[in-house]
């Protein structure tokens, strides 16, 4: 694909200020009326998705009582927050996430070299494998783990001592470990997919130079390969961290029980597992976990600031593979031995819940299908799927739109105001989704009552939108940014009026990347736990709020057919993403 | 085709000056090359005329209408103006075949499917891609891909059709190709084409005339041997090749018959005569400029032209078509190319000799 062409530096400079008078900059500049409103409409919408529930959450925190409810304006909720307790649960918090981050930092990049720089046999294959625990929902990897591990009727412990001839139990789900093992499982493939590119796309004369001046593989891999990727890493390990503290699934299975709080779980308890809900404190602590994560994004700004990604120069060249020699079958082992662990063994997990009565009792007269006649037959499941199907397609259209419109006037025009659509946009990347769960919760209660939006499915919409947003600006960003401005002032220049050049050209090729960026946001939906579970009403269940139900009600064996029908969904669409999408792509 | 006048046309960028009260009028069927180093406005000012910025000042006529009237607020977007244009990435839409690519100005105008037909496969033809016209055009190398944006630029039959540094993306021997059959073409068709380039050679290959621009100002209008022979100032001067600019005193300016003026200079240990457009006192400071191409080397002593230096061969460069030999003398440092047959050895005392023709004037 040769969409971006490459002006030689010294016309660029030339140029530069062009981009300030783009042609597009002008096309409305007879209707610059329509402009406004337009920018009007946008601004409005971005501020309610993402201003307005972020001003409810500060009005619930400051407020004693719920939305409606006659009450005062106080600082009880941020008082009730500063306990020893709390101290406990942020440290936790912070503790859990640095401690999976460094493994999977360090796994993810054995990985990344695995598969970029060394000749391991059917690397592309193993890269699919790899990648593929990313796009599972980490709901179903806990409550496949949940049975796996369980410290009495777990598989694995069973296994163990049947082995050993033993009573006690080998690994325990319910624990710090448990927490941190389960979320290494995401992070791992996140933060590969995130580096493999940059490993990829590493000049390899830098590295042939170093070499050459004598420097030993080792030498040089310490001081020039690893150095070069710093910046790549920094920003890597800053994402997992952050991501860490939003994590919601696995403190929640496997931390809640043994009273390992974190400061998601804690703000999901004071709602849902009190007797009276303490909006208050929930709402206070969602403050200040936005401010912790305020903190952190602006520490990573100014950690990253200045640093160049430019290990990439857009040469064409083949990455120097290294030879292993019968090494390569190590790590070929060692590839599919974590697509083993992290796949594999779930899905197994799931099959073996769903094919026996009773979950631990694997015995040849146990087998039944009654829980897929059981499921199938149930109309809540059936519910939730349509839901989760409306949801995701709705959602991820609408997010995509928005993202595509958001980045098209942040990137391609000079008009006013499109900082403020950008900064706006990006706003909830900085939210976990329980805290943007509540603000909304919040939102949709004050909303006027002629806009019934709250126990409805539009809710878990709007939520949905609100979420996917960064991610859908900036995959659009990244798409925008390689297409050359000439091509679409070639058209212009030829004839074509602003709105064909947007639908000719534009559309025309952007619109893997809006795919590939769909696909994404339809899997972030079909994964999201955290806002739904806060949003949802009897009739607005989602497939993940559905299995959350029956997990509570200690139904895993319904749980695990569930479970199979969403990886099987999962596997589907990413392998129409890989083979439909890329080979659209590679056309180009 | 039409024609294209440019008055006092001038681009601001807040407070920097990107073209500076350009006046500029190219005649119908006429091939203008702008021409000048990085940053001297010369891509911007292709762009005012394409509609892809708008100019701050002046106006901008194509044909009998004005397209851009800065004072009036008065502005025809781009795809109101009947151009053809050539970007320097070719901007080959890569989700198109080469077909689609051609055939997009005439869908964009709604011909009919027959005509569309036509007329594209007669661009391709025009440019010998008609063989390629259901490729993929990704699938194009460099040169193809121009011929491609030639033909898309051509396809509706512009009122003047711009080019962007077509060439330079190109290597060196298809560049030259490229540049001599896209002359054929236009002097066959008869377009008004406005070019943009940095490459001297190109713009004097191709142009009848040529627009020398520096700091958003232009510094010469001319045929392209005017302006290499006849510069108007030092700097015109310096920017073709690298010529010899010699400091000398005017002793004595007489008309000599034709259009020019007739100097006796004196420099620093050397004499003799030059031409000038301007008559010039006597007295006054100028630099005489003499191409390397037309200075002769001889042996020490002998002179047989209007202008002659003395000196010794300091470095002598074989340089395929030709050998660089360096003079030095009480003057300056002279850089002559002689033919590659000559030898000269180093240190060796020399004369170095011109005809009055090939020494220019100009004031400081």
């Amino acid at each position: 694909m040769t969409i971006i062409h490459n002006r030689p530096l010294d016309d660029i400079a030339e140029t530069a200020p062009t981009i300030a008078g783009n042609a597009f900059t002008r096309a409305f500049s007879g209707g610059s009326l329509w402009r406004l409103i337009g920018m009007l409409v946008l601004i409005l919408i971005l501020g309610f998705l993402t201003i307005y529930p972020l001003a409810m959450l500060l009005y619930g925190s400051l407020h004693s009582t719920p939305p409606g409810m006659a009450g005062e304006f106080n600082l009880n909720g941020y008082r009730s927050i500063m306990t020893t307790q709390n101290l406990i649960v942020l440290a936790n918090t912070v503790g859990i996430s640095l401690a999976k981050t460094i493994p999977s930092l360090t796994i993810a990049v054995f990985l990344a070299w695995i598969v970029a720089r060394t000749d391991t046999p059917f690397r592309g294959t193993l890269e699919v494998l790899i990648t593929l625990p990313f796009f599972i929902p980490p709901i179903l990897t806990a409550m496949a783990w949940g049975m796996l591990a369980n410290p009495q009727v777990g598989v694995i412990n069973m296994v163990w001592r049947w082995l050993t001839g033993g009573t006690d139990s080998l690994v325990n789900i319910y624990s710090y470990g448990g927490v941190i093992w389960h979320m290494c499982q995401y992070s791992i493939p996140f933060l590969f997919l995130f580096m493999v590119d940059a490993f990829r796309a590493m000049d390899p004369s830098l590295e042939e130079s170093s070499r050459m001046c004598g420097a030993s593989r080792w030498t040089t891999f310490r001081k020039i390969t690893l150095l070069l990727m710093l910046p790549v890493l920094t920003s890597s390990f800053m994402l997992s961290f952050i991501k860490g503290i939003e994590t919601f699934e696995s403190a929640l299975f496997f931390g809640l029980p043994a009273g390992i709080k974190v400061i998601t779980t804690d703000i999901y308890e004071s709602i849902n597992h009190r007797a009276t809900p303490d909006y208050q404190y929930a709402t206070s602590l969602s403050f200040a976990i936005m401010g912790l994560m305020f903190l952190l994004v602006i520490w990573q700004w100014w950690m990253l600031r200045g640093k160049s990604f430019q290990t990439v120069t857009g040469k064409g060249f083949r990455p120097s593979v290294m030879e292993l020699g019968p090494w390569r079958w190590v790590t070929f082992a060692f590839c599919v031995l974590f697509f083993f662990i992290t796949v594999v063994l779930p899905i197994g997990q799931l099959m073996l819940g769903s094919f026996f009565r009773f979950f631990g009792f694997y015995t040849y007269d146990m087998l039944t299908l009654e829980h897929y006649r059981n499921v199938f037959a149930n109309s809540e499941f059936w519910r939730a799927v349509r839901n989760t199907m409306v949801l995701g397609l709705l959602g991820a259209t609408a997010t995509m739109a928005l993202g595509a419109v958001v980045a098209y006037i942040s990137v391609r025009t000079r008009w006013r105001g499109r900082n403020l659509i950008d900064s706006m946009a990006w706003l909830p990347w900085m939210m976990p989704g329980m805290v943007l769960g509540v603000g909304f919760l919040w939102a949709f209660a004050m909303l006027p009552g002629p806009i019934p939006i709250y126990g409805t499915i539009w809710a878990l919409l709007l939520a949905y939108i609100a979420l996917g947003t960064p991610v859908s600006v900036r995959v659009m960003t990244g798409a925008y940014h390689q297409l050359s401005y000439d091509l679409e002032e070639c058209s212009r220049v030829h004839g074509a009026t602003w709105v064909q050049t947007m639908w000719r050209i534009m559309v025309a090729l952007a619109w893997p990347a809006f795919a590939v960026g769909w696909v994404l946001t339809f899997f972030g939906i079909m994964r999201e736990l955290s806002a739904s579970i806060l949003l949802y009403s009897v009739g607005s269940e989602t497939l993940a709020v559905v299995l959350m139900k029956l997990w509570a009600n200690g139904n895993a064996e319904q749980v695990s057919v569930i479970g199979l029908m969403m990886m099987l969904l999962v596997i589907v669409f990413r392998w129409v993403q890989l083979s439909f999408i890329k080979a659209r792509i590679s056309k180009l | 085709m039409a024609s294209v006048t440019l008055e006092n046309v001038s681009r601001m960028y807040g407070a920097i000056t990107a073209v500076d009260n350009v006046n500029l009028k190219i005649k119908s069927g006429e091939f203008v090359t702008l021409l000048g180093p990085s940053g001297c406005g010369k891509t911007t000012t292709l762009r005012m005329v394409a509609g892809l910025e708008k100019n701050t000042g002046g106006r901008i006529a194509i044909g009998d209408n004005v397209v851009s009237d800065s004072d009036k607020g008065y502005f025809v977007p781009s795809e109101r103006r009947r151009l053809g244009m050539v970007f320097q990435s070719y901007a080959i839409w890569p989700h198109m075949t080469v077909f689609d690519n051609v055939a997009y100005p005439l869908r964009i105008r709604r011909r009919p499917d027959t005509e569309v037909r036509d007329r594209v496969m007669n661009a391709l033809r025009l440019v010998e891609m008609e063989q390629y016209a259901e490729r993929p055009s990704p699938a194009l190398s460099g040169g193809q891909q121009q011929r491609v944006a030639i033909a898309r630029a051509l396809v509706f039959e512009p009122e003047v059709l711009l080019l962007d540094e077509p060439l330079s993306n190109l290597d060196a021997r298809l560049r030259t190709q490229m540049g001599d059959d896209f002359r054929a073409l236009q002097q066959r068709l008869k377009i008004t084409a406005l070019y943009v380039t940095h490459d001297q050679a190109e713009a004097m290959a191709l142009s009848d005339r040529v627009v020398v621009m520096h700091g958003g100002k232009i510094l010469q209008v001319g045929a392209p041997e005017e302006i290499y022979r006849r510069p108007e100032n030092r700097q015109v001067a310096a920017f073709f090749g690298t010529p010899n600019l010699l400091n000398a005193t005017v002793k004595d300016c007489r008309p000599n018959g034709g259009q020019y003026y007739k100097l006796s200079v004196e420099g620093q240990g050397w004499s003799g005569d030059c031409h000038a457009a301007t008559e010039m006192p006597k007295g006054a400071d100028v630099t005489v400029m003499v191409r390397p191409e037309n200075l002769h080397v001889r042996d020490a002593g002998q002179v047989n032209g209007d202008l002659s230096w003395s000196g010794e061969v300091s470095q002598a460069i074989f340089r395929g078509s030709h050998r660089s030999i360096m003079v030095k003398t009480p003057a300056q440092t002279l850089h002559v190319e002689a033919s590659s047959l000559s030898n000269v050895d180093i240190g060796r005392p020399v004369t170095v000799a011109a005809p009055v023709e090939a020494a220019w004037a100009v004031r400081n």
